[in-house]
């Protein structure tokens, strides 16, 4: 069996995928900005699933790779999109576009015959990623998972100025202070924000059917809707959206195991160790590298940081 | 007078063997790093280009180890470099600094006197002969084009190194032992020595590394606090990388335009899609474009500051290039707010892009 994690700004995702590369088993956790103990809790779940002999490879993605391979023994540590892609293709060979959403981030991704063709992501500005919605939800007193059926409901939605997460907000309020209806307003805070992902992250590039929605925004059916009407085609959400980065690493996890002949992955165990992860500045050259070393107890596990591979190639 | 001068890749190298030679008294600013770029960023306007703000960076840094004059290059427009050295004298000023600026513009734009007069400035406080002053200004040449030249070899050979992280060690080593070397002579020899080294360096003709060309705006791509070190990420990813704009090329491309005897391939491969200077160096990253397309290369990186005009008229231009003739390019802006995170992201997923259509052959 294949594990993948993908550690993210807002959720952390493991997955457990089997040799035909099924679905498993799946958990979604906040990654409540302490990704070490995130994964420790997760893999602690898995443990009682699983053992470390079922594993035969482990794949990491997400802004918290690095840390995440050290941290557990990955194989491979992969970019998001690159992961987000090979899931996609793995699950649909027809995709050719890909929306991810997540709780920073925003990117599209263009496919033919299976291979990435173009991609971009939200540079400046996040102000339709996930947070935000969280944010707005967490104002409004709505779940989030409610979210998507308020926007539903709405007749008529109201027009939000969406290019900037905080002038947003202001024109919700300034909505809200005249007397909308909250569907209506969450329906058109739904539709900016697909405009604004078309208008920003998705100019100039070429959406062809078949759309594919993931991400954790795409549990809101109001942005799914949002972008069926402004693009004027099908969007579909795959089943594990939620997930698709954490399927994409582990993959990858199996296509890598095959070159490194043996998997690093250092067992459940790990959940029940103390972590303590230390920087320090490296003054190999002028670089400067901020340099994250992991130690568990006095044991060191791992480096990452480094722009030149001194460190990180380093095996401990 | 004490000179000192912006960190612009490996001039400092040169600057040394120069101010050596010449036996004149000059600071090296410390090696750019953040916090150069924060005392920067207080001090300068806040829409200013990132480079400006380096700079600043760099002078005050400068400043506090003794400096009192400033060695810059300028280029009397169109983009905002031309106004630089007029601004910075003014936020310099105002933070109570009296500095000299010496400004060596093109001498098609302020005469071949004033040029002159003005290099001599910088060594006035040399009692050398003539002879001997125009021998140091020729170490100095011959300093930047070799550490240039080894700095190009070790980013393009490291693709094909047999032993990872060969090339990177070395590019390290040199520098750092040039700097420290005695004298003028002490740094050429050093440098002479690293040329041959490097040429010892075992390569391994039968592999097919990902080869990358790095264009856009000079400052950015040779400045690798600004670009957050793009070319060392990717040399121990095991990428080839080329890129033409290093100082001594500036050099050599700015003596050759005064001259008007300059023939360089970049202008005329340009020329179909921007045929004038339109300010900084937009016609090289086009033309740049073009050729590595011609030499096969498998993508191309561009990099600018946030509003750096003449390659946001490049960056429109760029998309035809990847769609007419099949080649990826990924542009990247860069200014003191960008995350590390999404940027090294996007040139991972870069690589994973260009390995996929290898794969399939595209």
């Amino acid at each position: 069996m294949y594990l993948g994690i993908d550690v993210g700004s807002v959720s952390t995702d493991i997955v457990v995928l089997d040799e035909d590369l099924k679905l498993v088993h799946k958990l979604y956790l906040r990654t409540k900005g302490r990704p070490i103990k995130v994964i420790q809790e997760g893999l602690l779940i898995l443990s009682e699933f699983f053992k470390d002999g079922d594993i035969k490879a482990v794949g990491t993605t997400g802004s918290g790779r690095y840390l995440a391979k050290v941290l557990v023994g990955g194989d491979i540590a992969k970019n998001e999109i690159t992961s987000h892609a090979v899931a996609a293709v793995n699950l649909d060979k027809e995709v050719r576009t890909i929306i991810e959403i997540g709780g920073q981030d925003s990117k599209i991704i263009t496919i033919e015959n299976g291979v990435v063709t173009d991609f971009a992501m939200n540079t400046v500005c996040a102000a339709g990623t996930g947070s935000f919605l969280d944010r707005q939800a967490e104002r409004l007193e709505i779940p989030i998972e409610k979210f998507g059926e308020y926007a539903l409901k709405s007749q008529n939605p109201v027009r939000i100025a969406g290019r900037c997460a905080v002038f947003a907000e202001s024109d919700m309020i300034h909505k809200q202070q005249l007397g909308y209806d909250v569907s209506d307003i969450i329906a058109g805070l739904c539709s900016a924000l697909a405009r604004n992902f078309i208008s920003n992250v998705a100019k100039g590039k070429n959406i062809k059917p078949k759309v594919f929605f993931q991400g954790g925004v795409a549990a809101n059916i109001g942005m799914k809707r949002a972008f069926e009407e402004l693009l004027d085609m099908e969007v579909f959400v795959p089943e594990h959206y939620d997930v698709m980065g954490a399927i994409g690493a582990a993959i990858l996890a199996k296509e890598q195991v095959v070159l490194n002949k043996k998997t690093s992955f250092r067992g459940f165990g790990i959940h029940n160790t103390l972590i303590m992860p230390n920087t320090f500045k490296c003054n190999g050259c002028s670089n400067m590298c901020e340099v994250v070393e992991l130690k568990e107890g006095e044991f060191k596990i791992g480096y990452f940081g480094d722009k030149c591979g001194r460190w990180s190639r380093v095996a401990v | 007078m004490n000179i000192t001068f912006p960190h612009l890749g490996n001039t400092y190298i040169a600057a040394k063997v120069l101010f050596d030679a010449l036996d004149v008294e000059y600071t090296i600013p410390p090696i750019s790093t953040k916090k150069t770029l924060e005392i920067g960023c207080l001090h300068s306007p806040d829409d200013i280009c990132l480079p400006f703000k380096i700079m600043i960076g760099n002078y005050i840094e400068s400043i506090e180890k003794g400096a009192d004059t400033v060695l810059i290059t300028g280029s009397c427009g169109p983009c905002r470099f031309g106004e630089y050295c007029e601004l910075q004298k003014k936020v310099l000023m105002s933070l109570g600094r009296q500095i000299n600026f010496i400004v060596i513009d093109e001498p098609s734009k302020i005469g071949i006197k004033e040029f002159l007069n003005r290099l001599s400035s910088v060594a006035k406080d040399s009692r050398l002969s003539i002879y001997k002053k125009i021998k140091a200004l020729n170490m100095a040449l011959k300093a930047i084009n070799l550490i240039d030249e080894i700095e190009k070899e070790c980013r393009f050979f490291a693709g094909y190194e047999k032993n990872k992280g060969e090339f990177s060690k070395l590019l390290k080593d040199v520098k750092r032992e040039a700097i420290e070397s005695k004298g003028a002579e002490g740094t050429l020899k050093v440098l002479e020595n690293y040329k041959d080294k490097v040429d010892r360096i075992e390569i391994d003709n039968f592999k097919t590394p990902i080869k990358i060309g790095i264009i856009g705006e000079i400052y950015t791509i040779i400045d690798s606090l600004s670009n957050l070190y793009i070319e060392d990420i990717l040399m121990n990813l095991g990428v080839s990388t080329k890129r033409t704009l290093y100082p001594s090329w500036w050099v050599k491309n700015t003596a050759l335009s005064a001259l008007k005897i300059n023939r360089s391939p970049i202008y005329k491969e340009a020329k179909h899609y921007l045929g004038m200077c339109i300010g900084g160096h937009a016609q090289e990253c086009v033309g740049e474009a073009m050729l590595n397309y011609k030499m096969r290369f498998d993508g191309l990186i561009q990099i600018f500051p946030v509003g750096c005009m003449p390659e946001i008229v490049s960056k429109a231009i760029l998309p035809d290039i990847e769609k007419r003739y099949n080649i990826p390019i990924l542009s990247l802006v860069v200014d003191e707010m960008t995350g590390e995170a999404g940027y090294y992201t996007r040139i991972e997923a870069f690589l994973d892009l260009i390995e996929g259509r290898k794969r399939m052959c595209i």
